[in-house]
């Protein structure tokens, strides 16, 4: 959940999507800057930090970065549990992995924070000869979910940084005033005493 | 015959030279970073002290080798090879009090570490994974191999884009031969246990498996035995069902061996599965240093799949007191993983996983404690595919 302090925002960020679909190359490319042809599978989930300044204040990303074979979907809870934003990521040159976006988008829609800002991302855009999900046909799907969508390339660096900016940008400020009257948060008990407690 | 039965020859464990530093540059030593190969080949970075640690690692495991020799040339060579583990009743009607001497000694031994050069023999014979290969014919795997050549399956597709990415950058795992012959062993594998088929994971598992047993038939054998018969069933299976056992398995016995700890985390809202689902899939392989692994390994292997719970406790229990300290679950990551990545020394971390003060655990307890998991996991784990089901009949 997104939490604030001052001008400083703590954002719990998941990256959800198929084996290979480059999650982890995406997170290492925002982290550190690095890519690498072959990255290690993740098992489980790996955890990173990182912080961006948007206008005049700071966010401060926790990224989830998953395991990304079907039947780890078991523990996927675990990690987007009172997320702000996940990036649901599918691979340009796999139409598997792009039906493989849509259950995971469905499956948030149902099960996760309802103010979660979600992010599309259509991996290795670098692959273009290869390429079997057009950029139309994600847009066309991501403006109907009330996604934002973009192509993004861990390797060239493309979109990269402005995806996790746009999510950014778009996380909800006074989160508390924010949401309508009357909307029972049954799911989070623990809400009020997190943000007491966040400013680490 | 191609190759399945070509040793691995890992030349390096010889050949790499940890610079040995002067101490005329003690005062900025802990600023130093520097890179090198440990004896399994593995690329470590670490700082002057991890370098100095790792010198004394390699002088103990010179020790506990010749510990092993006098031991051969007092009660006989591969005298270990026949002797059984003395857990609960087996060993009180059938063995002799020279056999109970033996299996305790013998548990004390590879507490202590079995040396590298041992490690094949030593664990293909205690595992199981000799007996389990006797039931079948010689051929069996070569066999199995053949067989499943060429064949094409969802598991086969997965092993093959988890190929480079299983230890990428080490100097034979990394190669054409190390693909090929992880490939044998994970495709062969997925042939004989469909259930289980291929799960991320096992690719790190069988790859240590491979560098350590030399030969790829008796990696696959030990693999066999490890998912068969040391860990709970259904590990890597279809949901992970057995790991959602284990993991709640493990969170009470943190709750009753390190209350203070427990509380704390459950406090920053911090479920420990985040950090230890690796550690029970991969076995710590991913996560502790190689000869700090093999070493869990060694126990594992000898008396069972509770090994891992004494060692992941032991990971807590080591940095009690930075854990609580930390007010963000950021802090806790990063706290064990730094943890983890530097324990050097096998024995910093084994002493505290077998010391008396942790308790003892024994199989039995952990098997009566899965059992009362079973049930609710199962049950939530079957609510949750419903619902999924159900958003996918309403899209319809």
């Amino acid at each position: 959940m997104a939490t604030i302090g001052h001008n400083n925002l703590n954002a719990k960020l998941v990256l959800l999507g198929d084996m290979g679909a480059g999650k982890s190359s995406l997170v290492l490319r925002f982290v550190k800057g690095q890519f690498l042809e072959f990255q290690e599978s993740t098992i489980g989930a790996a955890f990173f930090s990182q912080t961006l300044a948007v206008n005049d204040a700071t966010v401060k990303f926790e990224i989830w970065d998953t395991a990304g074979q079907e039947r780890y979907h078991s523990l996927a809870p675990m990690y987007y549990r009172g997320a702000a934003a996940a990036i649901i990521v599918y691979d340009i040159t796999s139409t598997d992995s792009f039906s493989r976006a849509k259950k995971w988008v469905q499956e948030l829609q149902k099960q996760g924070n309802p103010n979660m800002v979600m992010a599309l991302a259509g991996n290795k855009a670098d692959l273009e000869d290869k390429r079997k999900v057009t950029a139309e046909e994600a847009r066309v799907y991501a403006e109907e979910n009330g996604l934002f969508f973009m192509e993004t390339s861990a390797k060239s660096a493309a979109n990269v940084n402005e995806i996790f900016y746009e999510i950014a940008k778009r996380l909800p400020r006074a989160q508390p005033a924010q949401n309508p009257p009357g909307m029972v948060l049954v799911d989070r008990p623990a809400e009020g005493s997190r943000a007491a407690s966040c400013c680490s | 015959m191609y190759g399945t039965q070509s040793k691995i020859d890992l030349a390096i464990e010889y050949k790499s030279q940890i610079p040995i530093l002067r101490p005329s540059i003690h005062s900025r030593r802990a600023n130093i970073t520097v890179k090198f190969q440990d004896i399994y080949g593995f690329t470590v970075e670490g700082n002057v002290d991890d370098v100095n640690v790792l010198n004394e690692v390699r002088e103990k495991v010179r020790q506990q080798g010749r510990a092993w020799w006098a031991l051969e040339a007092n009660k006989g060579a591969n005298w270990y090879l026949h002797t059984t583990i003395g857990e609960g009743n087996a060993l009180k009607s059938s063995l002799k009090f020279s056999a109970l001497v033996n299996a305790i000694t013998l548990k004390k031994l590879i507490r202590k570490g079995i040396p590298p050069v041992l490690r094949p023999k030593v664990w293909f014979a205690l595992s199981g994974a000799a007996k389990k290969k006797s039931t079948v014919p010689e051929s069996y795997y070569n066999d199995l191999t053949k067989a499943v050549e060429g064949k094409v399956t969802a598991a086969t597709r997965q092993i093959d884009h988890d190929l480079p990415r299983t230890f990428p950058g080490h100097p034979w795992l990394d190669t054409t031969e190390g693909h090929a012959a992880l490939r044998r062993v994970l495709v062969g594998y997925s042939f004989r246990d469909s259930d289980v088929g291929y799960c991320q994971g096992l690719n790190f598992v069988a790859a240590l498996l491979l560098l350590v047993m030399k030969t790829e038939e008796d990696a696959f054998w030990m693999l066999a035995v490890l998912l068969e018969n040391v860990l709970v069933n259904d590990c890597y299976t279809n949901n992970l069902s057995g790991c959602h056992v284990e993991q709640r398995v493990f969170k009470d016995l943190l709750t009753k061996k390190c209350p203070r700890i427990a509380a704390h985390l459950e406090a920053l809202e911090f479920d420990i599965s985040l950090v230890a689902t690796e550690w029970f899939l991969c076995l710590f392989a991913k996560s502790l240093p190689s000869e700090t692994t093999l070493r869990v390994w060694d126990v594992i292997f000898y008396e069972g799949a509770m090994v891992i719970f004494n060692v992941a406790l032991a990971i807590f229990k080591m940095k009690e007191d930075e854990l609580l300290l930390t007010h963000h679950i950021g802090e806790v990551l990063n706290v064990l993983q730094k943890t983890t990545h530097h324990l050097f020394d096998p024995d910093d971390l084994l002493t505290v996983a077998f010391d008396k003060k942790l308790g003892s655990m024994t199989t039995n307890t952990i098997s009566k404690e899965r059992k009362k998991q079973e049930p609710e996991v199962m049950k939530e784990l079957d609510e949750r595919s419903k619902r999924l089901n159900s958003f996918q009949m309403d899209e319809k």
